[in-house]
């Protein structure tokens, strides 16, 4: 340890000289400290302001607002807007109000319902009665929701579906979507079948095809990966149900896909892996 | 064994066991990413082992390395006992509760959000409050560290604090004002969302809120490695130290600058205005200062130690310095990789060239350069000079010692520069694999391998460190004194000393203005006019 030297020719305990030498330090301490701070002010409030605006056609009064996060945005001209009107594909939006509703859904009435209306095609499970019904067994309430709600504005149309959808009201579709979704947790089989396909298949569902820009399935239709939270789970799927959907984005007929995801990956998929996707997903018991 | 070397010996202990743990998980990382393929590899156990890697260096090693090393140095430098040694068991006790309950739901993979969080992801409440403990024990060591120091200054009044203590207690004072940050996120804004309180978060906030944190939390992983540049080293070297006034300002430079500089973080983010963003990135601009004040005053005690040993002409005193000596050897290598992170810092803080290398495996590289080329060589420094202090045994082969660290620095520069080059070719960073078909990134491969190469090398040295360690405790070599003191003295040491480098005073208002003027308005916005929440995306 370092030998200190007599506390009489040592700081803080010698008031007189010891005071101003202090106060010399404290002044020097916030004089640099005021200087760094007054630079970085004048750069970062004044001077690039002054640059930006000439480029951006502002006043300096709004580019220096700007340069303060006082005024928005950097766009100083606004974009066009899209050229083409988009129709609207489906008008599920998830926002908490919304994702509260199959949430909130009442599962005896959901249960009362899907024996009255559903259970006849999907079956009191979610387990459909021929490959050409999807089953409902596995998906969560956001997915089912999605879909009868789809069913019920028109973003998705099939003549049966959207006779019953629009029969329904929206809370009755949530209890639906929250008794299915429920229902299927006790039948967890769906997630244990075998699965076997060839080993491009197989590569396409798991890994994609980066190079036709084909995400791998896997990547969102498996439950809580971090896709959007209304992707049906693909694992036991009917194939006969599952290839006609995929047929369907591939030619247009279907779209109440957000952003065309699935009609865009549909498009790069030839008929064949379509097919032989749809029989990789159902699997075997 | 005294209860300080019991202390010291289980926090330092517990630090490293969760460093080899990661160092091992980082090496099957960098295979994962390679061309190589990897067992075991999936997405989800990459993102899985890269959040228990970055938990355990970033929050664990430093925590309780840091902790450890303030105990021995508060109640070494002092010569004086600790003050409340049961609370500093009690701290122990928490961080390594925390510590094992934030590692439950990682490895059940129900908090892969990385050791950064990214809200609106959140992962189990356990992990978050895992780590809470972890912090509410390092606050009761910043209050011993306090403490210890204010009783020291009554006792000895008009003294100077030792230069060790005044840097472990600017690391408190520092550490205190830096965990506010990620203090508030967590409680206010994450956990809430965790367990279900709430269904949206800013995330805008949050990352605000961390940025505040985390720069400063590398100057507290730093300062240890600062500290024994400062006392330790010259010593070593058979010297002194040049100034011990260096030492202190460079100590308060850090306490100061470190903290209202996080944005530097957030260049691309939209939620700040520029005129914020270039006020914090001169602030940035500041922490320069200190480091090159330190590579002058290192440089020059080193060179007066080499001229002691009969050093001659311009360089020749470099050759003379005892480099048989780890803390000679690691000092010398970590002011060399020192150049190359501080160089890469310097690209990063700047506003426009951040843009370049943003969101590239350059920024990657360049916080394991920093983090392991200067932080983490240096507590192997450190581990070496105290732990026969610690323990009472002498190496039994310091070549093997000198040999960790050599191979520590290859493999960290052969890991790390192949690794900027390919964040300069654009490679992604946070990426669990790489399509190489792809003829673009095809081209990355082989680079990619040669940092899988690097990373191997320093596993290889993270277990020989280990070992080195267990030697010392099983030594058949003869005991040497315990307790002696392993500080340098400095050419004038410290007489009449201005209040401000002899306590933290003045400095905390300077930081509290700092802070105010480069976060107030940044922070206050998001409650002038709220933006838009995002919807908490749960992976539990």
């Amino acid at each position: 340890m370092a030998e200190h030297p007599p506390s009489d020719q040592t700081p803080a305990g010698a008031p007189a000289e010891q005071a101003a030498v202090d106060r010399h330090w404290r002044r020097l301490a916030l004089a640099a400290v005021g200087v760094a701070v007054a630079v970085g002010g004048l750069l970062g409030f004044v001077i690039i302001p002054a640059g930006q605006r000439e480029h951006s056609h502002l006043s300096m009064d709004a580019a220096m607002r700007r340069a303060a996060g006082l005024e928005a945005g950097s766009p100083a001209h606004p974009q066009p807007p899209a050229a083409i009107n988009s129709l609207p594909v489906s008008q599920v939006s998830w926002d908490p109000a919304i994702m509260q509703r199959p949430a909130a859904g009442n599962t005896a009435r959901g249960a009362e319902l899907a024996g009255q209306v559903c259970a006849a095609c999907h079956g009191e499970t979610g387990l459909s009665v021929t490959s050409a019904i999807p089953s409902l067994a596995g998906q969560t309430s956001y997915a089912i929701y999605k879909q009868l709600h789809d069913f019920r504005t028109g973003a998705r149309v099939q003549p049966d579906m959207t006779a019953v959808a629009q029969s329904l009201a929206v809370g009755d579709l949530a209890s639906i979507a929250a008794y299915y979704a429920a229902a299927s947790q006790q039948y967890a089989a769906l997630g244990m079948r075998d699965l076997s396909g060839e080993t491009e298949i197989v590569r396409v569902a798991w890994e994609g095809d980066t190079r036709r820009r084909i995400p791998a399935c896997m990547s969102c239709h498996t439950n809580g990966v971090g896709g959007p939270i209304e992707t049906p789970a693909l694992l036991g799927q009917n194939r006969e149900y599952m290839a006609a959907q995929l047929n369907a984005y591939a030619s247009g007929a279907r779209k109440n896909d957000v952003y065309g995801r699935m009609r865009d990956i549909s498009r790069r998929l030839t008929p064949h892996e379509r097919e032989q996707l749809a029989r990789y997903f159902q699997g075997t018991l | 064994m005294r209860s300080l070397e019991r202390l010291t010996l289980a926090h330092l202990w517990t630090g490293f066991v969760a460093f080899a743990i990661a160092c091992l998980l980082g090496v099957w990382q960098m295979w994962v990413r390679s061309p190589l393929t990897a067992p075991l590899s999936t997405p989800d156990r990459y993102y899985q082992s890269v959040t228990a890697h970055g938990v355990s260096m970033a929050y664990l090693l430093t925590t309780f390395f840091v902790m450890g090393f303030g105990y021995y140095v508060a109640e070494t430098s002092l010569a004086r006992p600790l003050p409340g040694k049961r609370w500093a068991w009690i701290a122990y006790g928490l961080g390594l509760t925390g510590g094992l309950i934030a590692a439950i739901p990682i490895l059940l993979n129900q908090a892969t959000v990385l050791y950064t969080f990214y809200p609106p992801l959140t992962g189990s409440a356990l992990f978050y409050l895992g780590l809470v403990l972890v912090v509410v024990a390092s606050w009761i060591w910043c209050a011993q560290m306090l403490v210890a120091m204010a009783q020291w200054k009554r006792s000895h009044p008009g003294q100077a604090v030792p230069l060790a203590m005044f840097g472990t207690t600017a690391n408190a004072v520092m550490w205190l004002w830096t965990t506010v940050g990620v203090a508030v996120e967590v409680l206010f804004l994450i956990l809430p969302a965790a367990v279900g309180l709430t269904e949206t978060i800013d995330v805008g906030l949050s990352r605000t809120l961390f940025s505040w944190t985390l720069h400063a939390i590398v100057y507290f992983w730093l300062i240890p490695a600062y500290i024994a540049f400062y006392t330790m080293a010259p010593e070593e070297a058979g010297g002194r130290l040049y100034s011990d006034t260096m030492g202190r300002l460079t100590f308060v430079l850090f306490l100061v600058y470190s903290l209202p500089v996080g944005m530097h973080h957030l260049f691309m983010d939209p939620e700040h205005s520029t005129g914020f963003k270039f006020l914090q990135m001169t602030l940035t601009v500041l922490v320069a200062v200190p480091t090159f004040l330190t590579v002058f005053t290192i440089s020059a005690s080193m060179e007066i130690a080499g001229r002691l040993r009969g050093g001659k002409g311009l360089f020749g005193w470099i050759a003379t310095l005892p480099w048989e000596r780890p803390m000679v050897l690691a000092t010398g290598l970590a002011f060399f990789m020192l150049w190359f992170g501080g160089g890469g810092g310097l690209i990063n803080m700047s506003f426009g060239m951040n843009a370049m290398v943003h969101n590239t495996s350059w920024v990657t590289a360049h916080f394991h350069l920093i983090f392991g080329g200067t932080v983490v060589i240096m507590y192997f420094a450190i581990a070496y000079t105290i732990w026969p202090k610690l323990t009472g045994w002498q190496s039994p082969n310091i070549s093997l010692q000198r040999l960790q660290i050599w191979l520590w620095a290859i493999g960290m520069m052969v890991m790390t520069l192949p690794w900027h080059w390919t964040g300069l070719q654009g490679q992604w960073r946070r990426i669990a694999a790489f399509d190489y078909s792809n003829p673009l990134i095809a081209s990355w491969g082989p680079w990619v391998i040669v940092s899988l190469i690097g990373g191997i090398i320093l596993a290889v040295s993270a277990l020989l460190f280990v070992w080195n360690l267990v030697t010392l405790h099983r030594s058949s070599s003869p005991r040497f004194a315990v307790g002696e003191v392993p500080y340098a003295e400095a050419v004038h040491p410290p007489g009449r000393l201005p209040a401000s480098l002899n306590g933290f005073g003045l400095w905390n208002v300077i930081v509290a203005v700092l802070m105010l003027l480069a976060y107030g308005y940044p922070i206050a916005q998001f409650f002038i006019d709220p933006p838009p929440q995002a919807v908490v995306h749960r992976l539990h």
